[in-house]
């Protein structure tokens, strides 16, 4: 827990504590307040108490602690267990003292106890520190002391015990909730600064590489030797430029939680020889789905690469109901009953990799051959629970 | 075509010279129609930030016979010099440091509503290129292409042909089946208003989005070339109808507001 708080710090140098520190001055302010309604019991009840004198250094040391407490929270780096058992021990001290300053009597007589509401700090300390669990589990030590030092167990100490459980738990909830807002607020601060810096690395690319890369293409594509071969070269790292910023202008996740875009995933197969063609809004499929079907994708794409030299279109599609991608090639074809073929031999290859991953998603595969038209491999795949 | 060259000086407002060309209005009047013929230089402008590129393009496209008839750098510039230069085709890039590629061909079609447009891009940007193509444009080509295949789709663009890469058929199929998925606007439209692709078309914009030619989709389909090329011509037509008949009901309601 105190690891995981920890990150979070040192990632936000900026704001150290962010979203808690707010909590932890409200804990502070609290147990100022309820220091001022124990002077005030104190003052008044003084003179039925069995040792004045010792309720009075008491109330110090409680004001003494307030201060301690203030300061030491106030520090992302103090708060971790020595202080918080500290908190919980010098409070507990305090109430198990109670009944010898005050006198069983007195106590049984209606006098009040002497940290009154104050014996809740550390319980808000360790509910902010840590959550729910430490919450309550701060409360029952707190609050059993409290009920344990009594004669006589009454139904307004037995309420104020249940406060103390309920304040430990809530608080605790709601600190956890800052701290994954905090952190959620993080994170899409980073998203959206690594998206912004891309599109500025885009732009520049665009202006200036990219354009300089296209004309070298361009202007030596028909020379003859190495300058050809240079500017193929330049062509090459071009294309595979443009798919690289292209894919990086698309957002990463669209909407859903665990929804991703399928264009971005194929984006990195667009190389020099493979053209990627698809909608221009964002084709979503769940994580895992668009996984596979990008992982079948690139079966096919190396497919091509293996037997029918490289050039290659992928299409993607968006149905609604069905997302379709076909990977496109002008091989030689596929021979008739080679796929069967290989398939009998126990080869895994096309069939296996592509077959295989796209059933597993209930989807289907088209496998089109023909010797002078290449190949088309058209995988659809249902978008399930949309 | 040299001679030509010379009487017809290009148009550059680089210099900030922008000289209008009316004075040699008659000596050069395009004929739409046989535009881009095998006699007829095609008249081009182009448009492009940067000059480097400018002047490889104007090269290649003189080589081959065309006019340059004015260059410029930035959108604005270009929608102001058009009217005297009067080209045939516009070579456009979609990234120009002023405004939007959009823009200027809005700005382009209203001085000359015969003007075609080509469009270049590095990055293929996907959603600009969609509203070009929109806003009517009719030929698009990635910068790497090999300059052969730049001058063939300037000559089509010129005759009237639309110029296609698979990316960009796969825009427009994405876009035909987004406006098909989504409700036809909530001001009461009626969902005739949406264009639809019939399965003819679907069929072959398919196939040029996975890279078959004109020829080979005819092929295939059994079609003449000429027909493949009116499929292809439709789906582009339609959707800058649509585009242009929401333009006007947004302009009529932010008036009646």
């Amino acid at each position: 827990m105190a690891g995981e708080r920890c990150g979070i710090v040192t990632r936000m140098p900026s704001s150290p504590g962010g979203f808690e520190m707010p909590l932890w001055r409200a804990v502070a302010v609290f147990r100022v307040a309820s220091l001022a309604y124990v002077c005030l019991v104190a003052l008044r009840e003084a003179d039925r108490y069995a040792h004045p004198l010792a309720g009075a250094g008491l109330v110090l040391l409680m004001a003494v602690w307030t201060a301690v407490t203030a300061f030491g929270y106030a520090r992302p780096a103090w708060r971790r267990w020595p202080l918080l058992l500290a908190d919980l021990g010098v409070v507990l001290a305090i109430l198990l003292a109670t009944p010898w300053v005050i006198g069983r009597a007195a106590l049984h007589g209606g006098v009040p106890t002497l940290a009154v509401a104050w014996l809740a700090g550390p319980v808000l300390a360790w509910a902010v520190s840590g959550g729910r669990r430490r919450g309550t589990v701060a409360a029952v030590v707190i609050g059993g002391a409290d009920l344990a030092t009594r004669e006589r167990i009454s139904t307004s100490s037995l309420t104020g015990a249940i406060l103390l459980l309920l304040a430990g738990a809530v608080v605790g909830h709601v600190a956890r909730l800052a701290v994954t807002a905090e952190e959620r607020l993080q994170r899409a601060v980073e998203l959206e600064a690594a998206t912004r810096e891309r599109e500025r690395l885009a732009r520049g690319i665009h202006d200036s590489v990219l354009q300089v890369l296209a004309l070298v293409q361009r202007r030596g594509a028909d020379l003859p030797g190495e300058a050809g071969e240079l500017a193929r070269l330049a062509g090459e790292q071009e294309a595979a430029l443009r798919a690289l910023i292209g894919g990086a202008a698309l957002p990463p996740a669209t909407g859903g939680h665990d929804e991703v875009d399928v264009r971005t995933l194929l984006s990195r197969y667009a190389r020099a020889g493979v053209s990627l063609s698809a909608p221009a809004t964002p084709v979503p499929l769940p994580a895992t789905v668009a996984r596979e079907l990008a992982a079948a994708t690139a079966a096919a794409l190396d497919n091509v690469e293996r037997h029918a030299g490289g050039r290659a279109w992928v299409l993607v599609e968006d149905e609604g109901a069905t997302v379709t991608v076909s990977v496109r090639d002008e091989g030689p074809g596929i021979p008739e009953g080679r796929l069967e073929e290989a398939q009998a031999q126990g080869r895994l290859g096309v069939a296996q990799s592509i077959r295989g991953r796209v059933a597993d998603l209930g989807g289907t595969v088209r496998i089109a051959s023909s010797p002078d038209a290449g190949t088309e491999v058209e995988l659809t795949v249902p978008r399930s629970d949309r | 075509m040299t001679g030509e060259a010379g009487v017809e000086r290009p148009v550059t407002g680089e210099a900030g010279v922008e000289r209008p060309a009316t004075g040699e209005a008659g000596v050069e009047r395009p004929v739409t129609g046989e535009v881009g013929g095998p006699g007829r230089p095609v008249r081009v402008m182009i448009v492009d930030d940067h000059p480097m590129w400018r002047e490889g393009v104007a090269r290649d496209l003189t080589e081959a016979g065309h006019l340059v008839v004015a260059t410029s750098g930035e959108g604005r510039q270009a929608v102001r010099v058009a009217p005297a230069a009067r080209p045939d085709v516009v070579v456009l890039d979609l990234q120009l440091p002023d405004i939007s590629g959009v823009a200027v061909i809005q700005g382009l079609r209203e001085a000359l509503p015969d003007v075609r447009v080509l469009m270049l891009s590095a990055s293929g940007e996907q959603q600009s290129v969609l509203d070009a193509v929109k806003a009517g444009a009719t030929g698009y080509l990635v910068k790497s292409a090999a300059p052969a295949e730049f001058l063939d789709a300037v000559r089509r663009t010129a005759a009237g042909e639309p110029v296609f890469t698979p990316g960009l058929a796969g825009l427009v199929l994405g876009e035909y089946r987004r406006l098909a998925a989504t409700p036809a606007g909530p001001a009461g439209s009626s969902p005739g208003e949406t264009p639809r692709l019939t399965e003819r078309e679907t069929e072959v914009l398919r196939l040029v989005a996975k890279g078959l030619s004109y020829k080979q989709i005819a092929q295939r389909l059994g079609l003449s070339h000429r027909t493949v090329q009116n499929h292809v011509q439709n789906t582009l037509g339609k959707l800058q109808l649509h585009n242009r008949v929401e333009l006007t009901r947004y302009a009529i309601e932010r008036g009646l507001d």
